[in-house]
């Protein structure tokens, strides 16, 4: 991976980062504009520090750094927030092109899980991040990291009983 | 890590969904502009707003920093002149010129003599001639690496006696 601000390509890495980043984003936005809006602001700041774009703990930690910002700020969403998420986050979805049923369940399996197993699983399997890379941009052990992985996947399998 | 592996592989099935068109094109006015940083509106601007007044308290900080300082300044230099001007020229001059300045030669400039005649000094049989010179000494001093040059004359008497010897 080269730098972003030495990459003249940056298109290439957006595109490449974009929909993994919006789906993490889709965690703390309502809509995907929202999301849109928070990784575009998360990439032009993260593009004008110049960060390595390997360095992708750091990234995911910008996105939802400003994310969680854009959620404290915005008094009409706190309050939405304050009543959709404890209603075991019916508000707060990834969103994915779903083409059966089978996957129509795992997503709605999804959404009943707790928001810090989900933002781990976002980040493991559709952003490729390694456990080092989630604990860095979360701010938690690697140990912890894994262990909601797990959990979430537990509790994926429990609520999918097909699977 | 095995037991999820299938539940795994159907997670990695599900295909998030693209970004919208628009979005490249925003960014890439995003990080053609230097200070802005344009969304489609939705992000809330009374976060910049609040920046705003944050760097105003910062500004107004130091802006009342620096009046505090100045005014100190302004206080300050009275207390000090007269401590100032009691020490500072003694070690200046002193240890400037002496430390730096070498004798460069002595001057015996012998205006007058006059003979005041025999006399016997302490009783003694012998003779002797007094002879009585007024001259002009001068020292002189130079500082090698600045080519200045100090120099100090006075006058001065002398009174030789000279004995008598018989021809």
């Amino acid at each position: 991976m080269e730098n972003v601000a030495t990459d003249e390509n940056w298109k290439t890495c957006f595109s490449q980062l974009a929909p993994g980043l919006l789906l993490f984003a889709r965690q703390w936005a309502r809509s995907s504009a929202d999301a849109e809006d928070i990784v575009q602001e998360a990439f032009v700041r993260f593009w004008r520090k110049q960060h390595d774009i390997a360095n992708r703990g750091l990234l995911y930690a910008t996105v939802r750094s400003i994310a969680l910002d854009f959620l404290r700020r915005d008094s009409r969403r706190a309050r939405r927030e304050s009543t959709a998420v404890s209603e075991t986050d019916q508000m707060v979805q990834p969103m994915f092109e779903v083409e059966d049923e089978s996957q129509r369940a795992l997503v709605a399996a999804l959404d009943l899980l707790p928001n810090e197993q989900r933002e781990v699983l976002v980040m493991k399997i559709w952003n490729e991040l390694t456990f080092a890379e989630i604990a860095s941009a979360l701010e938690i052990s690697q140990n912890t990291a894994a262990s909601r992985y797990r959990y979430a996947l537990a509790a994926l399998k429990k609520n999918l009983p097909s699977v | 890590m095995n037991d999820f592996s299938d539940i795994e592989s159907k997670l990695r099935k599900l295909r998030p969904v693209q970004p919208s068109a628009d979005l490249m094109t925003r960014l890439e006015r995003a990080l053609a502009e230097e200070t802005a940083t344009p969304t489609a509106g939705v992000l809330p601007r009374e976060r910049r707003f609040h920046f705003n007044w944050l760097s105003l308290g910062l500004g107004l900080a130091a802006a009342t920093a620096l009046v505090l300082f100045a005014f100190l300044r302004l206080e300050g230099p009275v207390q000090k002149r007269s401590s100032l001007a009691a020490i500072t020229p003694a070690p200046a001059f002193s240890t400037n010129s002496n430390a730096q300045f070498v004798p460069a030669g002595l001057t015996q400039v012998v205006y007058r003599t006059r003979d005041e005649g025999l006399h016997f000094p302490n009783n003694s049989g012998q003779p002797m001639r007094r002879v009585r010179s007024h001259t002009s000494e001068t020292l002189r001093w130079r500082n090698p690496t600045t080519g200045a040059s100090l120099r100090i004359s006075y006058p001065s008497e002398e009174v030789s006696l000279v004995p008598v010897t018989g021809q």
